[in-house]
């Protein structure tokens, strides 16, 4: 059709204006419009935040070194194993993917939270002292050493007066102040931060430039994780913070304590980015970091599509690819695939030890019929969790029992998910009034109401699982909608309590003892859910942006919740832990799903592990950089393929940490 | 007595004279037909089952649970297992299945494991089953259903409001024709596939799953009937300045009979020339959105999101994507011929330099 006739100029600009606006209105804020080159004039903030010290003269207490109580025992975790392999190499390139590019550099603030933040902060940056990776007691990092107060809850810190930032300036006290105004500061944006440095600290004590101590909020079991796993933020970077954080840092980054960081030149936006190593790094030679983050390089590639990764993967592009899932292990990188045998790839299972994710269904209690314990009961009787388990992740994986496994005695009160059990699912819907199917098999009570729910999802690879399942609880007369959306979105519908039954499972952090108020907590399900005599308080209204995905609200559990968050006693918090466990299982609101005991992963032949491959309670292969790049076997292994010449082929199970 | 008139006539002629469109079109016919009735050749439920002396056909009715058959579970019988029980009975108990003995929603796992199993006469998966064992010619059969019929009401709603409009912008003219022409110039420069997926994300899966569809397929109609009314309007314009209108006006006729009786009849020719292309269009967005997974809802069976299990597994299991990918060309390609015949049938220049 043409669009060649006379028109007044004013409404073809109108037209456009419109159209723009409402393109702009679809297309939502993208990095472009962030990079305004407003955001040049210098600031300086030292003044604000030594007000803020001077207000706060409770928190930020400033001692000199000879008040620093003497009859301190200090520890530094130095006996505890190497971590990595004395025969790692540094050096190297290694080629990764990332599915999506960063969309911003800070590590702070909104949209942080992706997928390259790990490769920033959590697995790169230096804490005070880390977890170690198989004895779960914690080595040093920044610290040289440290120690518990008498009051069990003050931890006193030295820092290693080696530890640099990656511009060359020590780490002081300092950046440890700083880090608290830092992240009770209202510019970064990031009120779960703001709330968490508020409430889990009371104070910090600078006694000289590498001396200081900090105060938990409560002597529990597990304060040293608390201060130690502590992060510091350099000072003079961050001197420019203000109204403005969010756009003037958006693609700057920070100087780091860590092995890696980020030259301005390999920032190719929307297409790749490198890590580099950190130069003369400080703690290169320190015990349990001296054979880690080897690799030279790292270049991530942006692939939007998992599957061409994959391909890029077997065309030798990538260096690693993860294989977890089944059809990746089995179908598409069989043992029997060329590459592998012929040895240029290795194929490698790692079965670890940590939290798991409590993959499962959450039931919004709070909705109409699963408000009833026997209609509960049914779907836990109607779910055939373990039909997934042995026929589409081809009994690979492990049938989870509660929302709170792999904590050790703290998840050991002996409760077993229930089983599908199409009997006992018609049997407790029976007791619920629906006792008659409809035409197509879902059964309906006497009021005609069908006993279907929606099933939702943000995780866009489920979609298959919740298909099986709904097939499956059609058998026992309940109908699953599957409602499977994206990330963003499912998330978002589970954060404002719109869903009546939702599949997820939170990243567990690798924790001494499982959160129960994030879930189970009433202050997370309802505004005043109770009224002071412990009965349902009549006008509560459901709170939103909250864990809490059931609308779990039982006012015994809030009592044994607040006694646990408030114990110091080991014994006491696995009694109580227990305890809240079997009330949760007897309540059954949550459908255990199912967790993988392994990592799995096809490297190829110049990707090289240590011996034992990774630590006990490693997340990933990747994690904990243990791996290294042997530029001088990769050469060998590509003329190999070049002349048809094989190797030994490598299919390897490490199961020392089997459970 | 209702009759075509000679010019239609002539046209028609024409299209059976253009053997490729024609037989497309009889094609199409057919195979229209064969879905419309496909739970007889596609379904996990049997034709005909005899059970002590009784005869049952349960392909249209309610569900039959399996104690009707002296099975002891009271869910839907599985009509295969029931067919090899009967047959190990040796009694006078029979069953006969459909054609292809598998609905589009089953996880029917060959050998213990949900993965994608080769196309196979012995088990009856005659394309193979996708990555969660369900048939890949009933999922490809259904879900041309679904994209046919979707396809088809799409193109009689955008018709309807198109013409309407159109039409109407055309007689009416003026400011109304103006006003419209903005509303429809902004309108049609909104990323269509955007505004569906935005749209269609907020809708809520509560709904049964043929409300959802019925949704998107509003939802789809809302953002492309725009495209028909310059076409409408340029036609209707066209005619409106014609004699035999100026004529039926000078005798008395009303706006509703000129537009009725005189205007449509005229213009309808050239429209029907575009209806195939909309109804490919309309199958190729909702194929498009089904492989981005913005379609149809789950488990729905759908080209779209067999097309992209089967790019998932190239590799691995390439009978998914070839015969999702041969079914997606055969009916574009049919519902093309039969556009191209009708647009030269209706041609009334025989001979023309663009054959």
């Amino acid at each position: 059709m043409s669009k060649a006739r006379p028109e007044r100029p004013w409404l073809r600009l109108l037209a456009a204006s419109v159209t723009t606006l409402a393109l702009a209105a679809c297309g939502g804020d993208d990095a472009g419009t962030t990079e305004s080159a407003a955001v040049t004039e210098a600031l300086d903030n030292s003044a604000e935040v030594q007000a803020y010290y001077a207000a706060n003269p409770d928190f930020f207490i400033f001692k000199s070194i000879a008040d620093l109580p003497a009859d301190l025992t200090w520890e530094s975790g130095a006996e505890l194993p190497e971590m990595g392999s004395p025969e790692a190499r540094k050096g190297g390139t290694e080629y990764r993917a990332l599915q999506d590019f960063p969309r911003t550099l800070r590590t702070i603030g909104p949209d942080s939270n992706g997928g390259f933040r790990p490769l920033l902060l959590d697995d790169v940056e230096m804490r005070i002292g880390f977890r170690h990776q198989d004895a779960f007691d914690f080595i040093p990092g920044l610290a040289s050493e440290w120690a518990r107060g008498e009051d069990g809850k003050t931890f006193y810190i030295r820092l290693d007066p080696r530890g640099r930032w990656s511009d060359g300036e020590p780490v002081t006290t300092d950046d440890f102040l700083f880090m608290f105004w830092f992240h009770r500061s209202p510019y970064i944006t990031a009120p779960w931060y703001n709330n968490y440095y508020s409430t889990m600290y009371t104070n910090i004590t600078r006694y000289d430039d590498l001396t200081f101590s900090v105060t938990t909020a409560a002597a529990k079991p597990d304060a040293d994780s608390k201060v130690l796993e502590l992060t510091p933020k350099p000072q003079h970077f961050y001197s420019e913070v203000g109204e403005d954080f969010v756009d003037r840092y958006q693609w700057r980054v920070a100087p780091t304590t860590g092995a890696y960081t980020v030259r301005e030149q390999d920032i190719k936006k929307g297409r790749s980015i490198a890590l580099t190593r950190v130069k003369d790094w400080w703690a290169n030679d320190k015990k349990h970091f001296r054979y880690r983050f080897n690799a030279d390089r790292i270049h991530f590639t942006v692939i939007r599509d998992t599957e061409k990764i994959f391909e890029a993967f077997r065309r030798g592009d990538l260096d690693q690819s993860g294989l977890n899932l089944a059809e990746y292990w089995y179908d598409k990188l069989p043992d029997d695939a060329a590459d592998v045998q012929a040895g240029y790839i290795h194929k490698s299972v790692f079965y670890n030890q940590r939290p798991r994710p409590n993959m499962g269904l959450w039931m919004n209690t709070a909705r109409p019929l699963l408000d009833n314990l026997d209609v509960r009961l049914g779907i836990q009787y109607a779910t055939n969790f373990q039909l997934v388990i042995d026929k589409f992740f081809r009994g690979d994986y492990n049938r989870l029992q509660s929302a709170q496994d792999g904590f050790g005695e703290f998840s050991a009160s002996g409760i077993r998910s229930r089983e599908y059990d199409v009997d006992k699912a018609l049997a407790h819907f029976a007791r619920a009034g629906f006792t008659e199917r409809g035409a197509d098999g879902i059964l309906v009570n006497a009021d005609g109401q069908r006993l279907a729910f929606t099933v939702s999802t943000g995780y866009q690879t489920m979609k298959d699982v919740l298909t099986i399942l709904k097939e499956e609880a059609a058998r026992a007369g309940l109908e699953f909608r599957v409602e499977v959306l994206d990330g963003t979105a499912g998330w978002k519908k589970v954060q404002e309590k719109q869903h009546d039954i939702h599949f997820a499972g939170f990243g567990v952090f690798l924790e001494m003892y499982p959160r129960f108020w994030e879930h189970f907590h009433s202050d997370n399900a309802y505004d005043d859910a109770f009224l002071d005599d412990g009965s349902i308080n009549p006008e509560r209204k459901i709170k939103t942006q909250t864990n809490n995905l059931e609308t779990f609200a039982v006012f015994e559990v809030d009592a044994l919740i607040e006694r646990y968050r408030a114990s110091a006693d080991t014994e006491e918090m696995i009694a109580i832990a227990n305890q809240i466990g079997n009330i949760l299982h007897d309540h059954a609101s949550y459908v255990p799903g199912f967790y993988q005991p392994f990592y799995r992963v096809g490297s190829w032949r110049w990707i090289r592990y240590p011996e034992f491959f990774n630590h006990k309670h490693s997340r990933s292969s990747g994690q904990l950089f243990v791996h290294w790049v042997d530029e001088e076997m990769k050469q060998e292994t590509l003329d190999a393929m070049k002349d048809g010449k094989t190797f030994e082929p490598q299919i390897r199970y490490y199961d020392q940490w089997k459970e | 007595m209702f009759s075509f008139n000679p010019q239609t006539l002539k046209k028609l002629r024409r299209f059976r004279q253009i053997k490729r469109g024609y037989y497309s079109f009889l094609f199409l016919s057919v195979l229209l037909l064969v879905l419309a009735f496909g739970e007889l050749l596609v379904n996990s439920r049997a034709l005909l089952v005899s059970y002590e002396g009784e005869l049952f056909f349960p392909t249209y009715t309610a569900f039959h649970p399996g104690t009707d058959f002296g099975l002891d579970y009271s869910y839907e019988t599985n009509y295969r297992e029931l067919k090899a029980h009967f047959a190990a009975q040796g009694g006078n108990n029979w069953v006969i299945m459909p054609l292809v003995p598998y609905n589009a929603y089953e996880n029917n796992a060959q050998g213990g494991m949900f993965k994608p199993v080769p196309p196979s006469l012995d088990n009856q998966h005659y394309l193979g089953t996708d990555t969660t064992s369900r048939d890949i010619l009933a999922r490809l059969f259904y879900g041309t259903r679904i994209a046919l019929v979707f396809a088809l009401v799409f193109t009689a709603w955008v018709y309807l409001i198109g013409i309407s409009v159109g039409c109407a912008m055309g007689y009416f003219g003026g400011v109304f024709d103006l006003f419209f022409q903005r509303v429809i110039e902004i309108w049609s420069n909104i990323p269509f596939l955007y505004m569906v997926i935005i749209v269609f994300s907020v809708i809520p899966s509560s709904l049964a799953i043929p409300s959802r569809i019925g949704i998107l397929l509003f939802i789809m109609v809302l953002f492309s009937w725009t495209g028909m009314t310059y076409n409408m309007r340029t036609e209707t314009y066209k005619e409106k300045s014609r004699d035999y209108i100026a004529a039926a006006r000078i005798l008395g006729a009303s706006d509703t009979r000129i537009v009725f009786r005189h205007i449509l009849p005229n213009v309808l020719a050239t429209l029907v020339t575009f209806m195939p292309f909309v109804v490919v269009s309309a199958i190729s967005a909702i194929t498009a959105l089904d492989f981005l997974g913005f379609g149809l809802p789950p488990p729905t069976p759908s080209l779209g999101e067999l097309l992209k299990q089967g790019t998932a597994n190239l590799r691995t299991a390439p009978w998914i994507v070839s015969a999702a990918f041969t079914t997606l060309v055969v009916l574009l390609t049919v519902v093309t011929f039969i556009g191209e015949a009708v647009r030269e049938s209706f041609d009334p220049k025989k001979f023309t330099v663009y054959r």
